[in-house]
């Protein structure tokens, strides 16, 4: 190991216990001290398990077949257990919940410090430093569950750093959180970054969140394909693309119409490169493109679902909802969005009469839901709910989707008539003896839908359907629920990924503190920036761009499309 | 949804140090297994109403009204069943096994509203500290708090589970027992799978947190004994030694009562 080097990883390979295939394959990578790293790939590729390598969770905790070396700080993590390593690599890992388990916030950043024997003064210093430092010392009393999904993460990064760990490891830190919580983590990432004695590894997802990064090193099936400074990675906007990483908007749109090896990546590189382009928007073919939606947003005119003065107050007196009027028409796909906590999942409820209004009127096809019940409704308006692993419990395939129709005592013959076209919608066509639980993520999420499709329902609500998979399988998911739409579903979904609200939905409701804050087309929300900022939300960056220059275009192809031809070149 | 029993309150009964609140559990425990006659259980049972109240833990105990209600029936019959007295009144009820099932009855709500009580008002943390206090090794003591805190987490596992299965139309009332037990299948197999899954990121997040790296563990939190305290643990040695004395003298039976 050289001098400046933290890590140092060397041939490894690692495969499960039971698995055949090695989830990683021959990965070399060295990391300098006080580097900020970033690991992309799609599911699957061995991000994770990466990550489990550095602090001993592999091979210690997950077993498996280990080649090659893992050498962290000059110990080899073969030779010392996953305590004895905490001391030096902290992680902090994506499920918020699961990995707080104190009984206030205080406590949970003391139990690292406990494990390693710190006085009681000493601790003392730390929690108050380290909630300081990411910015929860007001709720230094408050017990981890009833931070928000934010607040949790900073409370897990916290209790990590109150170790003093020189190493920093976070899996998807950001996954589950709306877009201004997930700016907060990485503000204290950032922060983190300017010492230069903590090392940091970041798993993720989101391209925009990584800019500030030293080096991304992108994995597909557990090789490191590609590794380089951020900006170099993120301006190769056709790898992103291949090896399953959302490419950023602005540099695809320059690379689109002004193809350069410097290409611009945050809005104000964008503002400025499209004036250095000596790029126009043409304000008759934006004008058209608004027409053009409008007349298609007219089109939808019976009402489905409608809300009047709508109030929710769960029985521990916790008001939810109050005051939510809206009208959901037939045929439209519409999206709610909001901060964690907002209420959008409560009003989703309301949708297929899981919950029941404790105020105010809920109609679906003029009948108020109160009269109809969840059987009855639940044949007309299907729930996909965020978590497939939280319905789905049979042996095959089939049966899963099965199950509604059956229980709903279609005959036999139809059953399988219906499962097969709704296996045939998502996709799983030839997995009908295959056990779910050995599907992928994105795979048993397809199983959710279909059993729900299999109900052939009018109104289609997905709960986060693009939660925890990657960017191609994003797309296809929200592809299938387009179509699914496009064949008459009228379809709402619950998301915190911005981008597939600006490509996907026709409507958009706001949601913030149990009210609708903004509701109207997306180009009319997304329009909107300090509104949403109120309610943490952000467009997309290249959404930011467009707003910046005065018009408001959702996705790159749209902007080509409107530029002026000829003139100014 | 949250189902957590800790009630963050600062109330006398909250401040009382854990150890002494895990005697009182021990203490009531005395007072209530010695006597066959529900009299006789009366005063300590007057006693563990006054702790609820005093730790304003009345909505733990409405939370759990369900289980409780089935404990009492249940209870009273099989008490009956399982003891018999000389004085005859209807069907298989007689005085003696009645007053006997009331007293066993009350002894089972009792243990439960203790428990309660000491779940209500002492954090997870203080209760592995007094445990450890109390001679338990930190590890037995770190697995009893952790089994205490899945609790919740099961139960709201099992709340949200059973809203996407009434969402598919699983409709979880009516039918024969038989088909009930079936009907439960769609509920009880997500709800291990999430509960392992859980119980999997959790011990990776312990171990990674340093868990069990050194002996000489420190702690945050501090037990102290004040005056409050030591008057508890005198009034409940006091209590107890005289609830042994009572019994050792005959005291507290039911005359003619047959156990089987």
């Amino acid at each position: 190991m050289s001098a400046g080097e933290v890590v140092t990883i060397k041939d490894l390979q690692f495969r499960y216990r039971g698995e055949k295939k090695w989830a990683l394959d021959g990965i070399s990578l060295n990391i300098p001290k006080g580097e900020f790293l970033v690991v992309m790939g799609a599911s699957e590729a061995g991000k994770s398990t990466l990550a489990t390598c550095l602090n001993g969770l592999i091979p210690h905790y997950m077993r498996g077949r280990l080649n090659g070396e893992v050498v962290v700080l000059g110990q080899n993590t073969k030779e010392c257990t996953v305590p004895q390593l905490a001391e030096e690599v902290g992680i902090v890992f994506q499920d918020f919940e699961a990995q707080l388990f104190s009984t206030n916030v205080e406590l949970e950043i003391a139990f690292g410090p406990e494990n390693f024997g710190v006085s009681r003064e000493e601790m003392k210093r730390r929690i108050d430093e380290n909630l300081k430092y990411v910015g929860l010392e007001e709720f230094r009393n408050r017990p981890p569950f009833t931070l928000s999904g934010g607040q949790k993460q900073k409370l897990a990064i916290a209790s990590v750093l109150a170790m003093q760990p020189k190493i920093l490891v976070m899996d998807e830190p950001t996954t589950d959180l709306d877009p201004i919580s997930k700016q907060g983590i990485f503000e204290i990432i950032n922060k983190l970054r300017q010492s230069d004695e903590i090392t940091l590894i970041v798993v993720e997802h989101e391209t925009e969140e990584t800019l500030n990064a030293d080096r991304i090193v992108l994995i597909q099936n557990g090789k490191i394909v590609k590794s380089g400074p951020v900006r170099e990675i993120l301006q190769d906007v056709e790898s992103l693309e291949e090896f399953g990483v959302m490419p950023l908007g602005i540099p695809k749109f320059f690379n689109n119409v002004k193809p350069s090896s410097q290409l611009p990546l945050t809005p104000e590189e964008g503002v400025d490169a499209f004036k250095q382009a000596n790029l126009q928007i043409s304000d008759k073919k934006y004008k058209e493109l608004v027409l053009e939606e409008e007349a298609a947003s007219r089109k939808f005119s019976t009402p489905v679902i409608q809300c009047t003065d709508l109030e929710h107050t769960y029985p521990n007196g916790v008001n939810a909802l109050q005051g939510i009027d809206l009208e959901i028409n037939l045929g439209e796909m519409v999206a709610i969005i909001g901060q964690n906590g907002s209420g959008k999942t409560t009003l989703a409820k309301h949708f297929n009469g899981l919950l029941m209004p404790t105020d105010g009127d809920i109609r679906v096809n003029d009948i108020p839901t109160s009269d109809q019940g969840i059987f009855k409704l639940g044949q007309r308006v299907g729930y996909v709910f965020q978590n497939p692993d939280h319905q789905i419990f049979s042996e095959f395939v089939f049966d899963e989707v099965a199950f509604s129709p059956r229980l709903r005592n279609v005959h036999e013959d139809e059953v399988k008539e219906r499962v097969s076209e709704a296996l045939e919608a998502v996709g799983l066509v030839g997995y009908e003896q295959e056990d779910p639980f050995s599907l992928t993520k994105s795979g048993r999420q397809r199983v959710a839908v279909a059993a729900v499709l299999a109900i052939q329902p009018d109104v289609l609500i997905l709960d986060e359907p693009t939660t925890g998979l990657d960017y191609k399988e994003q797309r296809s998911m929200m592809d299938m629920v387009k179509r699914l739409n496009e064949r008459g579903s009228t379809t709402i979904f619950i998301t915190h990924h911005m981008w597939v609200v600006a490509e996907y939905a026709q409507k958009v409701f706001v949601i913030k503190d149990g009210r609708i804050l903004l509701k109207g087309s997306k180009r009319e929300v997304f329009s909107n920036e300090k509104i949403l900022e109120e309610s943490f939300l952000r467009p997309p960056h290249f959404v930011q761009l467009a707003n910046r220059l005065g018009k408001t275009f959702l996705t790159p192809e749209e902007m080509i499309a409107c530029l002026e031809t000829g003139g100014n070149a | 949804m949250t189902v957590e029993l800790y009630l963050d309150y600062d109330t006398v009964i909250h401040r009382l140090d854990a150890r002494i609140k895990l005697l009182i559990f021990v203490f009531s425990f005395i007072g209530l297994v010695l006597f066959e006659h529900p009299l006789w259980i009366l005063p300590v049972a007057v006693l563990i109403l006054l702790q609820t109240t005093l730790a304003r833990a009345w909505v733990n105990v409405w939370r759990i009204r369900a289980l409780l209600i089935i404990l009492t029936i249940s209870s009273v019959i099989m008490w009956n069943i399982f003891a018999s007295g000389e004085t005859h009144l209807f069907w298989f009820f007689d005085l003696e096994s009645l007053l006997y099932s009331l007293a066993r009855t009350m002894l089972i709500l009792l243990m439960i509203l203790c428990g309660v009580n000491l779940i209500s008002t002492t954090r997870n943390e203080e209760l592995v500290l007094g445990m450890i206090g109390l001679g338990l090794p930190y590890r037995v003591g770190f697995a009893i708090s952790t089994a205490l805190r899945l609790v919740p987490t099961i139960a709201a596992s099992i709340y949200t589970i059973s809203q996407a299965q009434r969402s598919r139309g699983l409709d979880l009332e009516g039918g024969s027992i038989l088909e009930r037990i079936k009907k439960y299948i769609p509920l009880l197999i997500p709800v291990f799978i999430s509960t392992i899954r859980n119980t999997n990121v959790f011990g990776m997040a312990l171990e990674s947190k340093g868990f069990g790296a050194r002996e000489d563990r420190t702690f945050y939190l501090k037990l102290e004994m004040r005056p409050p305290d030591y008057f508890v643990l005198v009034f409940g040695v006091i209590l107890s030694v005289l609830a042994i004395i009572l019994d050792l003298r005959g005291f507290g039976a039911i005359p003619g009562l047959t156990r089987f």
